[in-house]
């Protein structure tokens, strides 16, 4: 198995930088290097505005870096077009947003079946590894619930599940706990902790030093470049 | 690895995604339905009127002649032969003929009224073989009988009984003609394709010579013929009836009329369909602008299924089916309202339902076509969005 091989690398950046073409042009990323691998779980700090997002966006293949490479599992994201891209999104990337962007009037294991859509599986299987992603998030028993129904907790519960639903290679979490309050915030790092435990690679941004500081590796940003 | 998104998920998605805003998909449909529930009406109300039309002519046949030594070119009409009739009937073709007679005299309800005054009202000496040469029907009573002869007794034209104000025939009821007082015998239907008629007066020849001075000369014979030879009967028809001057003959078939007047109605409703494609037209703008309005809303979702792995062509499909079944569901709604109107025309008329399948067909399939046409430009935009920028919050 590939799991044996926890030092793969995952993500590599390397020189990425990204310019905002203004007026007046902002440089959001400064010579980005950085490899993410296999099974590591990983906080990216920095105060707001120092390109924590963009970074996480040009990671995803959200976002194309202006110059630099960038590499997802292997794959150069410069080789592919839009729709390689979406591709890598659908099979290698799970996503994770401080809003949780979740389908109003939807119960949860159809939110979170959402996340295989795009892979053009069929609906029972969509739906049978729903349930199994809220269960590993500890939602076994809100499956039938709208957002409007569940806590900010548990939407974001229900958004992990969604990201994971396809076991990506990756995850990514920009503010995962940014509208949680703090007891929340620690629940949500320790399914962080265990999912990691569990294999998944997860890169989260956070404001929350604290939330940070329970991770394994912390990043640091300032000004558009990593400092140590 | 590539995206992949079934096209049942496309269709549920689409469906999703305007079911989350039913009211403004029911508006934003409104437009459509009411155009494509104009054009099915105006198809199927024509469609039945054709389908009437296509009754009565065969009703009536189209074998029909009417046959008038018109005016000559000072007015006078042109001497017909007191045999003409008898003379049209041995044109081989000719399977039944008959003549009428104009009266110069006016039909009153009482001494009251000027003996000047037609009302528009003609008194004419019929045979009664009239009745079935142009296949008529008789509302109340009897039409002129042989036994009837010279007695002093009309039939009435179905206007003719109305603006004398006789509704039925009872023995009381008598009208005035000339000096003369005659009892009504009987009221007529009207006739589709003889206006003409329903305005007369009708006494029998016998009764017309007897009490009104009538002559025997036909002033306009009606002569029903063998369908396949009709134009060689109306060509020799003249020649017969006027041989003096045979130019003056007028030969007219009224069942041309009430095509000619379809034909008319015909273009009416090429018009009325044409302004059901403008308001067509217009409400598919109203669906494209709508689209992009749900749109600029619907950015994070667009973002998000971005992020999913939905490639920029899902996102246009997504949008597109969603507006073709907007404008799909208008469609049906219209085609239901209108096969409604129709249904309600033809049951008020009293004639048979039609509504052509394939304009059922048509206007749906163009209901989805507009949709999809109106889907273009939104669901581009759509696509163009850039993932990144959508989920930024
Ligand atoms: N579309 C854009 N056009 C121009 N400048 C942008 C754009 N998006 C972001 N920026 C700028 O790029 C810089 C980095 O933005 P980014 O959102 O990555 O920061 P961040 O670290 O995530 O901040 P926060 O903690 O507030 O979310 C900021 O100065 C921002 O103003
Ligand atoms: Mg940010």
């Amino acid at each position: 198995m590939e799991s044996a091989n926890s030092n793969r690398p995952v993500v590599e950046l390397s020189g990425v930088s990204k310019v905002y073409p203004g007026p007046p042009p902002v440089v959001a990323l400064d010579s980005v290097d950085l490899v993410v691998s296999r099974g590591e779980l990983v906080a990216i700090v920095g105060p707001s505005g120092s390109g924590k997002s963009t970074l996480l966006h040009v990671m995803g293949g959200l976002d194309r870096p202006t110059s630099g490479d960038v590499a997802i599992d292997g794959v150069d994201l410069g080789a592919l077009n839009d729709k390689g891209i979406s591709g890598l999104r659908a099979h290698s990337i799970g996503f994770v947003f401080q809003d949780f962007f979740l389908m109003e009037g939807v119960d949860a294991v159809n939110n979170v079946a959402e996340g295989l859509v795009y892979r053009g599986l069929g609906r029972r299987e969509r739906r049978t590894r729903a349930v199994a992603a809220l269960e590993s998030v500890g939602l076994g028993h809100r499956l039938d619930h709208t957002p409007a129904q569940l806590s900010g907790g548990e939407r974001q519960r229900v958004a992990i599940a969604r990201a994971l639903i396809g076991d990506p290679a990756i995850v990514f979490a920009d503010e995962p706990t940014g509208n949680l309050d703090s007891a929340t915030s620690d629940e949500i790092a320790e399914l962080f902790t265990r999912l990691n435990a569990g294999g998944s690679t997860i890169v989260a941004i956070t404001h929350d030093l604290e939330f940070a500081q329970r991770f394994p590796r912390m990043v640091s940003l300032r000004d558009g470049r990593t400092v140590l | 690895m590539r995206s992949r998104l079934r096209p049942i998920d496309l269709f549920a998605l689409s469906m999703r995604g305007l079911f989350a805003r039913p009211f403004r998909a029911v508006l934003t449909s409104i437009g459509i339905g009411i155009g494509i529930a104009a054009i099915v009406a105006v198809i199927g109300i024509s469609a039945s009127g054709r389908a009437a039309l296509l009754a009565t002519l065969d009703d009536l046949g189209t074998n029909l002649l009417r046959v008038t030594p018109g005016a000559g070119i000072f007015g006078q009409a042109a001497d017909v032969p007191e045999d003409a009739v008898a003379m049209v009937a041995r044109i081989g073709p000719v399977e039944d003929v008959t003549g009428i007679t104009i009266v110069d005299a006016t039909v009153r309800r009482s001494d009251f009224v000027s003996k000047l005054d037609t009302g528009g009202l003609t008194v004419v000496s019929a045979t009664p073989r009239l009745l079935e040469v142009i296949r008529g029907d008789v509302a109340d009573g009897r039409f002129l009988e042989d036994g009837l002869k010279a007695v002093p007794v009309v039939v009435l034209g179905s206007t003719a009984a109305e603006r004398l104000g006789i509704r039925s025939v009872v023995p009381a009821v008598r009208v005035l003609i000339g000096d003369e007082w005659f009892g009504v015998t009987g009221i007529l239907e009207s006739f589709p394709i003889h206006p003409d008629l329903d305005r007369t007066v009708f006494v029998s020849y016998e009764s017309a010579a007897t009490f009104l001075d009538g002559k025997p000369e036909p002033t306009a014979i009606y002569v029903r013929a063998n369908p396949l030879s009709i134009n060689d009967v109306a060509e020799v028809i003249p020649a017969t009836v006027a041989p003096e001057a045979p130019d003056t003959v007028e030969i007219t078939r009224p069942s041309d009329a009430l095509v000619a007047r379809k034909a008319a109605d015909e273009t009416l409703t090429s018009l009325l369909i044409g302004l059901g494609a403008v308001a067509l037209l217009v409400a598919g703008v109203a669906i494209a602008n709508i689209m992009v309005m749900s749109i600029l809303e619907r950015r994070m979702e667009i973002g998000v299924r971005r992020s999913l792995g939905a490639t920029r062509r899902h996102i246009r499909l997504q949008f597109i089916v969603e507006s073709m079944a907007l404008a799909g569901f208008g469609g049906l709604a219209g085609v239901v309202l209108g096969a409604g109107i129709t249904v309600g025309y033809a049951a008020n008329r009293d004639v048979m339902v039609s509504i052509p399948m394939a304009g059922i067909a048509a206007s749906v399939g163009a209901a989805l076509a507009l949709g999809a046409l109106a889907g273009v430009y939104p669901a581009v935009r759509a696509s163009r969005i850039d993932p990144a920028e959508a989920v930024r919050r």
